[in-house]
């Protein structure tokens, strides 16, 4: 059996309290929400967040170096050389093994392999998940000029050289020629 | 005109039952004979096609209230609890704030297989969400739309909306019972147990209300509130009546199973409590039902405490003289319309805001404390109403 004050204190804290929990309840209402509408807008992703990689292709050199540092042999990468340039055929990185430790990105001697934001791994088939990270297959536009010109260089060079090489002959010829006849080419000159 | 008659009398004598036909102190007759008017169908037409074409438009109609209503409160109970939350609850389904969500998922819901536990009472079991959702189809016939859009002009309209409501609970009681199952079966016997309880505070809560206005009919009530400028809701006019709605309302909660009163359904506890065997459409019966019923308790309070269709809006169209149009209609069933709204917001709420009591609280919340107070406030208005009377009477 409960005292009349006692009652009359529940139905008051009853009342009371219903109406502190409302007045909370309103003002989370009333407040924008902290969520984003995730497709559309995304969180801040923190600056050293490892994600899915990105490659400066036109810095790499295939050195195998982060192939070589990965634990679990995620990356394979394969290119031709031509001369100095790199004629690229494959640099995929499986992302059904990759555990996004980062090792990979500190042996690079060029700075070109590095850890994203992306963070979203969704992929209709497994096969989805082996990344290509290369943007661009075959070789570079501005390597393709830059060996077209180094061959042109290295032709124009041996030619040269070539050429150097005739009027040697040449003089070494016309020496033997002048020493046979003298006034002839002093006549010519 | 003997057809006009006739449609009358047989959307009338099915609801009959709880109320008497008046005198119709307003202009307009029921939307029944409105509508046969304003077809006009041709002699040859036999007169029970006629009925029955207005028995039916009158079912169409009120399918489409309930439906519209489960549509609208279930997207605002998303709403609210997901901005309560702090997240934004259904954003992308209709465009606008994902506003057709709930076609959505009653799209997904029709589809899905409607199956029969194997121990269950299959009659019984495929019946309880007919009767269910019957009993607030029911209700509904009670409620006037407007002061001349109704579908039977009641005396005891209140008792009949009272009397309807409680049959829910057969339904319930009858799909816990079929569903062979232990929680089903819980949530059915809670269900019954909170039910009882709370009836007798919801009844003599309302009988406060009925003192300040003298009347039972829900059309009645509107009109003794149209004074000083729509304002004279009978809250305003009796001190007892404010604690009178406050268990008013609290009975309608536990009336309507919703939280903190959602024992019955009380998922942390009995999986879904009698909702627990049910798939599919008849699942969405139940749910159609709440939200309907919860419309339906909160435009009974709109009705007896706050006003009915009155506002300053429709006083100041009454002066204007715009009464008996179609416009004075629409303003007025606009008024009910937002008045029930804002008590299923309330209704909302409160559900995010408690958490659920238990049931010996329930209980004792419901015989201890409401039903005495209750009784006080019935004494408290009707002597207030009874030295109202000695001084000004």
């Amino acid at each position: 059996m409960v005292s009349t004050n006692e009652y009359i204190k529940n139905v008051w804290d009853t009342l009371r309290s219903t109406a502190i929990g409302l007045k909370i309840t309103g003002k989370y209402m009333m407040q924008k929400p902290i969520t984003v509408q995730y497709p559309d807008e995304r969180m801040p992703i923190p600056d050293r967040y490892r994600g899915i990689h990105y490659l400066e292709q036109e810095k790499c050199i295939n050195c195998l170096a982060c192939a070589r540092a990965c634990p679990i042999d995620c990356i394979e990468m394969e290119a031709i050389r031509h001369g100095k340039e790199l004629e690229w055929v494959a640099f995929t990185l499986d992302y059904q093994k990759c555990m996004f430790c980062e090792l990979c990105v500190y042996p690079c001697p060029k700075d070109c392999i590095h850890m994203g934001t992306e963070f979203a791994l969704v992929t209709y088939d497994r096969s989805e998940l082996n990344h290509d990270l290369l943007s661009f297959k075959g070789m570079d536009r501005a390597a393709k000029i830059r060996m077209r010109e180094a061959e042109e260089k290295k032709k124009a060079k041996e030619a040269a050289k070539a050429a150097k090489a005739a009027a040697e002959a040449a003089d070494d010829k016309g020496d033997k020629k002048g020493d046979d006849k003298e006034g002839g080419d002093g006549a010519k000159a | 005109m003997s057809l006009a008659f006739a449609l009358q009398e047989s959307a009338e004598a099915a609801v009959a039952a709880a109320g008497r036909i008046a005198d119709s102190p307003h202009p307009g007759d029921n939307v029944f004979v409105r509508l046969h008017r304003w077809i006009g169908p041709p002699e040859f037409v036999p007169d029970w096609i006629v009925v029955l074409g207005g028995i039916g438009m009158g079912v169409g109609v009120i399918v489409g209230i309930v439906s519209l209503i489960a549509l609208f409160t279930i997207w605002l109970e998303r709403k609210v609890a997901g901005h309560i939350q702090c997240r934004y609850g259904p954003m992308y389904a209709g465009g606008w704030h994902g506003w057709a969500q709930t076609i959505a998922d009653g799209v997904k819901l029709f589809q899905k297989e409607d199956m029969v536990p194997v121990g269950a009472d299959r009659v019984l079991f495929l019946m309880a969400p007919a009767l269910v959702l019957g009993s607030v189809f029911g209700s509904l016939v009670a409620m006037p739309l407007s002061y001349d859009w109704y579908f039977a002009r009641m005396d005891l309209g209140v008792f009949m909306i009272l009397a309807l409501g409680s049959t829910t609970t057969i339904g319930v009681v009858m799909s816990g019972w079929a569903s062979n199952s232990k929680w089903s079966l819980y949530g059915a016997m809670r269900e019954a147990a909170q039910v009882i309880a709370y009836e007798i505070p919801l009844g003599l809560s309302l009988l406060a209300p009925l003192f300040a206005l003298g009347t039972f009919s829900l059309l009645d009530a509107s009109v003794a509130q149209s004074g000083w400028l729509g304002m004279k809701w009978a809250i305003f006019t009796n001190p007892f009546l404010i604690p009178a709605f406050i268990i008013y309302a609290i009975s309608a909660l536990a009336e309507t199973k919703r939280a903190p009163f959602d024992l019955p359904e009380a998922e942390s506890e009995l999986v879904a409590g009698f909702l627990t065997e049910y798939s599919g459409i008849r699942w969405s019966f139940f749910f159609m039902e709440e939200y309907a019923a919860m419309f339906l308790m909160s435009v009974v309070g709109a009705f007896f405490w706050f006003g009915g269709f009155e506002s300053p809006f429709t006083a100041i169209l009454r002066g204007m003289g715009a009464e008996g149009t179609i416009f004075f209609s629409a303003v007025c069933f606009l008024t009910l319309v937002l008045k029930g709204f804002f008590g299923v917001f309330l209704m909302i709420w409160l559900r995010w805001t408690l958490p659920r009591v238990r049931i010996d609280q329930v209980m004792s919340m419901g015989y201890k404390y409401l039903t005495p107070l209750a009784l006080v406030c019935v004494l408290g208005a009707a002597v207030w109403e009874a030295i109202l009377h000695l001084i000004f009477g």
